[in-house]
């Protein structure tokens, strides 16, 4: 029972990582991170419904709530800065802020 | 046997989407849809032998197949609208094994918080910043697709293969607490007592995280011309 919904867990955030690394569209990697939050809210709930030890409890769930919580908060606050580097560049592409990375 | 067909599915897996990366291999969209659907089939024959009683086995493996679908188009389709579109799929499906696991109030609580507010934002932050006139350049091509693909196939299966070799003892499945409070009293009553310091510090980031989008947002881009930024 566990083990279907790890691997499912598994599968989305890697799915996840993999769109993060390789899109090069800043609202697509921040979708990307919201994939991997629901792999992880998999993971949390079906750990707390099958526990390794003991009977079902509701900490999975509690702990589900608050990723949702900050995940709105990081959606919010990452939108904002895209619609903001947006404005500055005309262009969602991440390569064009490279004022950091040594050449 | 499990063993054997999760080999099978990884391969044909991180075949098929790095066939289906967006960037100059567009011409071989075909291949990687046959190759994908290879491993949609070992997919549900592997997940529900896995998932216990029989007509839950049968939904949780549907629920992944929609899952996995909606993910893949997530990552590969070149244009975001329907990469957004794609990962309320994802959701729907997420909120699905939700209500499997006995999780109704967090299944609730996720369809109405992603597909309600936090697509709604992404899909208006999408059309304001969409010119017309096709995909964009940065849409076309994925950044070292190759290596990004081995890289998440060789942890995946990593993390596939402990999952499935400590099989036996993740078998032991208790029964559901047999309590006659609904779910959403539980959860609400574990919220308000033992994690009641959780929900302040929640309701302080939230109202730090407003704020802040609301000054970056205000924020007037006067200085891109001048090159102040280059």
């Amino acid at each position: 029972m566990l083990a279907a919904y790890l691997l499912i867990g598994a599968g989305l955030f890697v799915l996840g990582l993999i769109g993060f690394v390789t899109r090069r569209n800043l609202i697509i990697m921040f979708l990307c991170t919201e994939l991997m939050f629901q792999g992880i809210v998999v993971n949390l709930v079906a750990f707390g419904r099958y526990p390794l030890g003991g009977g079902p409890t509701l900490d999975g769930q509690a702990f589900g709530l608050f990723l949702l919580a900050v995940a709105a908060a990081e959606a919010a606050l990452a939108l904002a800065l895209i619609v903001l580097l947006y404005r500055y560049r005309d262009t969602l592409d991440p390569d064009a802020w490279k004022l950091l990375k040594d050449e | 046997m499990p063993t054997v067909l999760f080999v099978i599915l990884l391969t044909l897996g991180g075949a098929g989407l790095y066939l289906a990366m967006p960037g100059g291999r567009l011409h071989v969209g075909r291949a990687a849809l046959i190759v994908l659907i290879g491993a949609a089939a070992v997919l549900v024959s592997l997940i529900a032998p896995l998932a216990g009683p029989h007509e839950q086995g049968a939904s949780l493996a549907l629920l992944a197949l929609v899952a996995m679908i909606g993910a893949l188009r997530v990552i590969t389709h070149p244009r975001p609208v329907y990469s957004a579109l794609y990962f309320l799929l994802v959701i729907i499906a997420v909120g699905g094994m939700l209500v499997l696991l006995d999780a109704t109030f967090l299944a609730a609580a996720l369809l109405i918080i992603y597909a309600g507010a936090i697509m709604v934002t992404y899909m208006f932050v999408i059309m304001l910043a969409q010119k017309g006139g096709g995909p964009a350049p940065y849409d076309r091509s994925a950044r070292e697709p190759l290596v990004g693909v081995a890289a998440g196939f060789v942890l995946l299966a990593a993390l596939t293969g402990r999952i499935l070799g400590a099989g036996a003892g993740l078998d032991a499945a208790p029964a559901a607490a047999g309590t006659n409070l609904s779910n959403i009293v539980q959860v609400g009553a574990r919220l308000l007592t033992q994690y009641v310091v959780g929900v302040e510090i929640t309701g302080i980031l939230l109202l730090v995280a407003m704020v802040g989008a609301i000054a970056i947002a205000r924020r007037r881009a006067v200085s891109a011309q001048e090159g102040e930024f280059s």
